[in-house]
């Protein structure tokens, strides 16, 4: 049985960009069958890494279910897009880091599901580096 | 015990690879020795009626391995009840609310059971075993339920668990960090997770 292929894009490639700007891209589901499809998300969001408790919000969702695939052909790209917000920015800390991402989610039958994501800098905010004793 | 319910792909990212998201319970699969599996620990707890205790030190993959049984135990159809313990709970009014939820279908996991108090224990184990239900929590020191397993943290099973996260032939992190660490903090993977995280903050090159 051959995986379901869940290819997700921002538009130009980008990896950057600046608060207030608009954020597009498309993803495309291939080698799918229908009837193992549950549903499909598709979110932009931030969440901070580090060696503590994380944090995470979304800042744009859709969700399409299983009734609105009965009437997609799947293959097509579907796009997406969202003003990105003022804050906060990507950071990447010794300590915590600030990270945003595009994350699409193909849940499947039986609970298998798909992740793509595809990382980008909201802003310019230098990185910092440990500071060595 | 490999997870293939989900498969995933990132780009690049700057993520420290030791960060609580890739190392916390749950996130790295449970290593076990050669002769032993998550299946044969599943099939200890369903013959011991769904009762049994992990005991180990601190730091040393109790909760991960919690976390690796809970969907065995909901494969064979358990509902697990999960209550992680912290700063020297001694009794469980905070989950009183959960526990009056619990059937002979359930299996109520208590992480950190040492910090109860003699009576909340013993209370516990009472209406386990009125509803006819399971028991499994971990403790630093046995506390006379069936032993389900005994953690006994090694070299090789810290530098299976980093080799798992970083390359140790050509990253930044080495096989001698692990030994030398495991050693500074005498056996506490979690704790030689943490201490790997700063590590590799001073020394991963820097951001062009």
């Amino acid at each position: 049985m051959t995986a379901p292929v869940l290819n997700l894009q921002l538009h130009e490639g980008r990896k950057s960009y600046q608060a207030g700007e608009t954020l597009s891209g498309e993803y495309r589901v291939a080698s799918c069958d229908l009837g193992d499809l549950r549903a499909i998300e598709i979110s932009v969001l931030w969440y901070t890494e580090g060696k503590g408790d994380e944090d995470l919000a979304v800042h744009y969702f859709e969700r399409l279910s299983l009734d609105d695939s009965q009437v997609l052909d799947l293959e097509r790209p579907r796009r997406f897009s969202t003003v990105l917000p003022n804050s906060p920015l990507s950071y990447e800390g010794v300590i915590v880091k600030i990270c945003w991402c595009v994350r699409a989610r193909l849940f499947l039958a039986r609970g298998r599901e798909v992740v793509e994501e595809r990382l980008f800098q909201l802003g310019d905010v230098p990185a910092a580096r440990a500071v060595l004793p | 015990m490999s997870d293939d319910s989900a498969s995933s792909s990132r780009s690049q990212s700057p993520s420290n690879p030791f960060s609580s998201r890739n190392v916390r319970p749950g996130a790295i699969p449970f290593l076990f020795a050669a002769d032993e599996s998550l299946a044969q620990l599943a099939g200890r707890l369903q013959t011991a009626r769904w009762w049994g205790e992990i005991v180990g030190p601190h730091g040393s993959g109790k909760s991960a391995l919690l976390a690796s049984l809970t969907p065995q135990l909901a494969a064979a159809g358990r509902r697990s009840l999960h209550i992680s313990l912290h700063d020297g709970q001694r009794n469980l009014r905070a989950f009183a609310d959960d526990l009056s939820t619990i059937d002979r279908q359930s299996v109520v996991i208590v992480d950190g059971y040492e910090q109860l108090s003699w009576l909340s224990r013993w209370r516990l184990k009472r209406l386990c075993r009125q509803k006819d239900c399971g028991l499994l929590v971990t403790s630093h020191t046995p506390v006379g339920l069936p032993r389900l397993y005994t953690m006994q943290p090694t070299l090789e099973t810290a530098v299976r668990i980093v080799a798992g996260l970083v390359d140790l032939q050509r990253g930044p992190i080495q096989r001698a960090d692990v030994e030398r660490l495991l050693a500074l903090r005498a056996g506490n993977l979690r704790e030689v997770l943490f201490d790997l995280y700063d590590l590799y903050e001073e020394r991963r090159a820097p951001r062009a």
